[in-house]
C-alpha cells in the first residue's frame, strides 16, 4: 500500500504503508516435526446449502433421510478445494448482480434505526493527487493514549534513498516532540483518511522515534475513543 | 456470572469485573441492504476463481496442510516456539493473580489491538488506589489469557479522562526500526473495493 504524505515544508512523496502484525512466536508442526501451514477450503457450494437441498426435498424430513442414504451436501468435484483469488460478489434471485444499490441502515447505540440512505462510497484519499496534510497538530502520547484506541496500527518506510531522508527527517521531528502529530487528508486538508474506495474513515496520528541512522515511523488509525459506553454502569450493563 | 479477574499492584490485591467495549457500543452500527436492477434483495457471496462457484456465508474452513498440500488433523500438530520446542500451555489470567508493572507509552503504542475492556471494582473489592496511580497518566501491563491457550496477550492498563479504567488487550508488534537499505515496496492495488460489513459512519 502507498501513501502520498506531506512534511512539515509541504513537501510530499509517495512512500510505502505496511501493516504492523503481532509478533509470531508460535508455529505447528506435524508428527513428524515438519512445519505446517493453513489452507482455506471450500466445504460447500451455495447449490449444496441446505435451502437448495429444502427446494428440493419439501421437508427437512426428506433432507434428513437423504443425508442418511448418501452425501447430497457434496460436490464431489469442488468440497475440499483450495480457495484462492476469491472475489465477493453481490447474488440475487436472478444471479450475480452487476448493478447494485445499497442503502445504509443507521442504527443508534440502543438499537434504534436512525436513518436509512443511499450508500455513497468515499474514495480513498492516501494514495491520491492531493497528499495527506501534516496539519502541524500535536497530541502528546500520553494525552493521546488516554483519549483513543488505535484500532489499526501502520508502518511507514522509504522505498528509495531520496524517501528514506524525507521519513527520517519527519522521524526525528516527532521523536524530539514526543507527540503524536494529527494527520488529515482531501483537498482542504480536513478530512479523515480513507484507505480504500468505501472503507472505514479513521482519525490518523503520526508517530516517529529514531535510534541510531534507523527510524521508526507509525501511522496510528483510531476510529474508536477511549470511553465508558452511555449505558454501560459501573459493574457492567 | 462473569468472573472476577484478581489483579495486584504493589501488594494490594483487588478484583475487578470486565466489560467489553465496542466501537459499536459507543456509535451504533451500520447494516447494508442491496437490491439488484429489478428491486430484488441481493446479498454478498464468495465468487471462487472459476468465476462460477458461488459460496455462502461459513461455505470455508481452513484446513491444517503439510509441506505437501495434504491435509492434517488438528489433534496431530503440535504447537512449538522458534527453537521447535513444545509450548507448555498457560493458564486462564482468572485462575491466578495478576501482578502489574509499570509500562511506557511507547510500549503500548507498539501494540496491535484485539479487545478493550472497562475495569470496575468487583463486589466488595476496591481499586481507588489504581485509580490514583491511572490518574497521574501511570499506565500497567500483565500478560493475560481469557481462557488459557498457548500463549499470553499483552493487557494494559490505562485511564480515560474520566478516570475511568481500561485493560487495552493485544499482541505486541513487530516493530523494526528502519535502515537506508530496507527499502519497501509500493503495491499496485492501492484501490479496492471492501466489504460492505467494513463500512462504518461516525467518526469519533
Amino acid at each position: 500500500m502507498a501513501i502520498n504524505i506531506s512534511n512539515s515544508q509541504n513537501r510530499d512523496a509517495v512512500v510505502a504503508v505496511e501493516g504492523l502484525l503481532g509478533k509470531q512466536e508460535i508455529r505447528y508442526v506435524d508428527a513428524k516435526g515438519h512445519p505446517t501451514g493453513n489452507r482455506r477450503i471450500l466445504k460447500a457450494d451455495s447449490e449444496h446449502e441446505l435451502p437448495i437441498l429444502m427446494k428440493k426435498q419439501k421437508t427437512l424430513e426428506k433432507v434428513a433421510q437423504l443425508l442418511i442414504k448418501g452425501d447430497p451436501e457434496i460436490d464431489i468435484e469442488l468440497t475440499g478445494m483450495f480457495l484462492t483469488d476469491t472475489s465477493k460478489v453481490y447474488v440475487s434471485p436472478n444471479g450475480i448482480v452487476h448493478l447494485v444499490e445499497e442503502y445504509e441502515l443507521i442504527y443508534k447505540p440502543d438499537g434504534e434505526l436512525r436513518e436509512r440512505r443511499l450508500r455513497e462510497k468515499t474514495a480513498q484519499n492516501m494514495n491520491s493527487d492531493v497528499p495527506v496534510r501534516w496539519t502541524g497538530k500535536f497530541v502528546k502520547k500520553q494525552e493521546a493514549v488516554r483519549k483513543f484506541v488505535f484500532t489499526n496500527t501502520k508502518q511507514v518506510v522509504h522505498i528509495n534513498g531520496l524517501t528514506f531522508d524525507f521519513l527520517y527527517q519527519m522521524a526525528e521531528d516527532l521523536d524530539k516532540k514526543e507527540s503524536l502529530l494529527l494527520l488529515r487528508g482531501g483537498e482542504k486538508g480536513d478530512e479523515p483518511i480513507v484507505m480504500n474506495r468505501g472503507g472505514k474513515p479513521y482519525n490518523a496520528f503520526l508517530e516517529g522515534r529514531v535510534k541510531d541512522s534507523s527510524y521508526l515511523l507509525l501511522l496510528h488509525l483510531s476510529n474508536m475513543e477511549l470511553k465508558r459506553p452511555q449505558g454501560v454502569a459501573a459493574n457492567g450493563r | 456470572m462473569p468472573k472476577n479477574l484478581k489483579l495486584s499492584l504493589d501488594g494490594n490485591e483487588f478484583e475487578v469485573t470486565l466489560t467489553k467495549v465496542d466501537r459499536e457500543d459507543l456509535y451504533g452500527t451500520v447494516e447494508i441492504e442491496a437490491f439488484d436492477e429489478k428491486g430484488k434483495p441481493a446479498v454478498l457471496k464468495v465468487l471462487a476463481a472459476d468465476g462460477k462457484t458461488l459460496i455462502e456465508k461459513g461455505g470455508t474452513a481452513l484446513a491444517a496442510v503439510n509441506e505437501k498440500g495434504d491435509s492434517i488433523e488438528r489433534s496431530e500438530l503440535t504447537a512449538v516456539d522458534l527453537d521447535g520446542k513444545e509450548i507448555t500451555r498457560v493458564e486462564s489470567s482468572f485462575n491466578q493473580v495478576n501482578e502489574l508493572k509499570k509500562a511506557d507509552v511507547d510500549s503500548y503504542l507498539g501494540l496491535v489491538v484485539k479487545s478493550v475492556y472497562v475495569l470496575d471494582a468487583a463486589e466488595e473489592s476496591d481499586i481507588e488506589y489504581l485509580k490514583q496511580h491511572l490518574a497521574s497518566k501511570q499506565m500497567y501491563i500483565f500478560p493475560f489469557s481469557y481462557r488459557g491457550g498457548l500463549d499470553y496477550d499483552s493487557a494494559y492498563i490505562v485511564g480515560d479522562e474520566k478516570n475511568d479504567a481500561f485493560m487495552i488487550v493485544g499482541k505486541d508488534g513487530d516493530l523494526e526500526y528502519v535502515k537506508l537499505n530496507q527499502t519497501g515496496v509500493l503495491s499496485s492495488n492501492e484501490e479496492q473495493d471492501i466489504s460492505a460489513d467494513d463500512i462504518s459512519f461516525d467518526l469519533l
